[in-house]
């Protein structure tokens, strides 16, 4: 009995030292993964990466790809709270995927409205946007900017 | 393991259509669409507009009585001009643009749209080129969402809804007569000499648009989406300032039902990414699968500064519903007016034209006593994706509350509309026109007058940008 909890705890230590970041459903032993990018601030772009999103979801179904869309610069709107694809953007994150915002761009809007955007509850802080990109890519995560 | 995630796909979207994740979507929620931008996700500044070039004709049928027997009938001549049974027009073509303006606060809205196009806009009031639409929608208030300037008045479907998916060319003859308000300075009741000025619109019609601030907003109870509007204007058109104290009131109510799934009419309508969501907002988009039922209410008085100068009522009310599902569209409407009826020209000829006497010459009429009611049913089908069938008959009676005034109105039209794709079309129209003044023999002169009333063919061509 103490040798098999002794076992457990070696495997839930090393599940909690597999690193910081939460994974998707799919976990670091995806059979894809995948960063999008979004900086644009064209309101099409939000529909755009959502729509691939969807799309690679469907093609790998969400237990064999981990997915992640980055949000930075412009393209940071897609993950204000109030953003009309808000429901979307929920819908996909139930299906595991992550949404990250960058904090030096939450920073520099800030200053321009005068108080910290609302961001939707499904999105993560990051410290910056295209480190974050760099650090998935070092992880094996392909990089497409739709 | 795929067929396991589409299921799960297509159970989570249409949950969310039906609001079973706290979203709702898809509706033609006029007020939505032409006021405000999608929260989050919308441009700076998006342009967009429209360009309608059409044909239309009649047999230019003369007047068969009356003082100006043989000369042209008004009701037989091609819009805006009013000087030929046929003619290529270019009857729209404006060009907008709206958006957000400083992008990272969508709780400001603008929209901006001009006419450069010949109609009834443009032909009267000075310039070629009028400014249609200038609004800022504030949407601070939850529950009210507020915007001021010119802009579209709550109230009926057809002059509500985005002209640019309208199914038909005309109008019918309720919205022509009753809604679409032309402006005069007098009633045209002094008989005019030759040489005289003659009782002409002193400004643009009103376009079914005021200048004024106006509280509206939407909600959801299940599938149902509410809105309601209240907005008080000048009541004076579009591009200038009031003519008098009074102000119009237009009060709005609709409740739309929304059916799961898109609708297979392909849009006319410019349609902005992307869906929204969140119990505030819908998609954009002109045709989905909805059921609405709606009821409009405008009051006010109109001045008139010469022949019977004064102030007098003008109320105009209705209810009325469409639906849009799979194939198959339907509307119908029902419209009471009071006051300010527009009651043609003298004799139904040209406006200045002189009699055969030439002792008078045509005036616009204006009763401003008059009392009119109207009504419509329209269908459409869609045949294949690319091609639409509609039918529609209407009705307007006007001057009801005389019997030598009373005029009764009722066009039949059949219509075709040919899809090249989403956002440029091809509409055919043929009217089968009739009137009569039903409170006279069948021999009187006014009756032997709308006798002459030509049915019209029309062909028009729509592009979207």
């Amino acid at each position: 009995m103490k040798m098999a909890y002794r076992w457990l705890a070696v495997l839930l230590a090393l599940g909690l030292s597999l690193g910081a970041t939460p994974a998707s459903a799919a976990g670091e032993f995806a059979e894809q993964k995948i960063v999008l990018q979004i900086s644009d601030p064209n309101p099409f772009k939000q529909t755009l990466v959502l729509n691939v999103a969807n799309n690679i979801l469907k093609h790998y179904g969400p237990d064999r790809v981990a997915l992640e869309i980055v949000a930075f610069g412009p393209g940071l709107r897609l993950l204000f709270e109030e953003n009309a694809n808000k429901g979307r953007i929920k819908s996909l994150a139930d299906n595991g995927v992550r949404f990250s915002a960058c904090k030096n761009t939450i920073r520099n809007m800030g200053k321009k409205l005068g108080h910290p955007p609302a961001l939707n509850p499904n999105a993560k802080k990051v410290d910056a946007g295209v480190v974050r990109i760099a650090e998935l890519m070092d992880k094996g995560y392909k990089l497409i900017k739709p | 393991m795929k067929k396991k995630f589409t299921k799960t796909l297509i159970a989570a979207s249409a949950a969310m259509l039906l609001g079973g994740t706290g979203e709702q979507a898809q509706a033609v929620n006029w007020l939505k669409m032409q006021g405000t931008e999608p929260p989050g996700s919308s441009a700076r500044a998006r342009v967009w507009g429209f360009i309608q070039p059409e044909y239309q004709s009649t047999d230019g049928t003369e007047l068969q009585a009356g003082p100006w027997a043989g000369q042209k009938a008004v009701f037989n001549q091609s819009r805006p001009d009013l000087r030929t049974n046929s003619s290529f027009n270019l009857i729209r073509a404006r060009i907008g643009v709206r958006g957000t303006g400083f992008p990272l606060d969508s709780k400001v809205n603008y929209f901006f749209l001009a006419e450069y196009g010949n109609n009834g806009i443009t032909r009267q009031g000075g310039g070629s080129v009028k400014l249609t639409d200038a609004s800022v929608t504030l949407n601070h208030i939850k529950g009210m969402r507020v915007r001021i300037g010119q802009f579209k008045t709550p109230g009926s479907e057809e002059g509500l809804q985005a002209i640019h998916v309208f199914d038909y060319i005309n109008f019918t003859n309720g919205a022509n007569q009753l809604l679409l308000e032309r402006f005069f300075d007098g009633d045209g009741s002094l008989a005019k000499s030759p040489g005289d000025v003659i009782n002409r619109p002193n400004g643009p019609v009103s376009a079914f648009r005021d200048i004024g601030i106006q509280l509206f907003d939407w909600f959801y109870t299940g599938n149902w989406e509410h809105s309601y509007a209240l907005m008080v204007g000048n009541g004076n058109g579009i591009s200038r300032g009031d003519n008098d104290d009074n102000r119009e009131l237009y009060v709005y109510w609709a409740s739309e039902l929304i059916f799961p799934g898109k609708s297979p009419f392909p849009s006319a309508a410019h349609l902005a990414p992307p869906v929204w969501s969140a119990d505030q907002h819908g998609p954009r988009g002109a045709r989905y699968q909805t059921w609405k039922l709606y009821g409009w209410y405008q009051n006010g008085k109109r001045t008139l500064t010469r022949e019977n100068p004064g102030e007098y009522d003008r109320t105009r009310y209705g209810v009325g519903t469409t639906l849009r599902k799979g194939k198959f569209r339907a509307a119908a409407e029902y419209i009471v007016a009071d006051g300010m009826i527009f009651s043609g020209t003298d004799g139904g000829a040209v406006p200045g034209a002189a009699n055969n006497a030439n002792s008078a010459v045509a005036d616009f009429n204006i009763t401003t006593n008059g009392e009119a009611n109207a009504w419509y049913v329209d269908f459409g089908y869609l045949v294949t994706p690319k091609l639409e069938l509609d039918i529609r008959y209407d009705t307007l009676n006007r001057n009801t509350q005389s019997a030598a005034a009373e005029r009764k109105f009722s066009t039949l039209t059949v219509g075709a509309q040919y899809f090249f794709n989403k956002k440029s079309r091809f509409l055919f129209n043929y009217e089968i026109r009739d009137a009569e003044a039903p409170g006279l023999p069948s021999g009187a002169v006014p009756n032997q007058i709308l006798s002459g009333l030509d049915n019209r063919i029309s062909g028009q061509l729509l592009i979207v940008f």
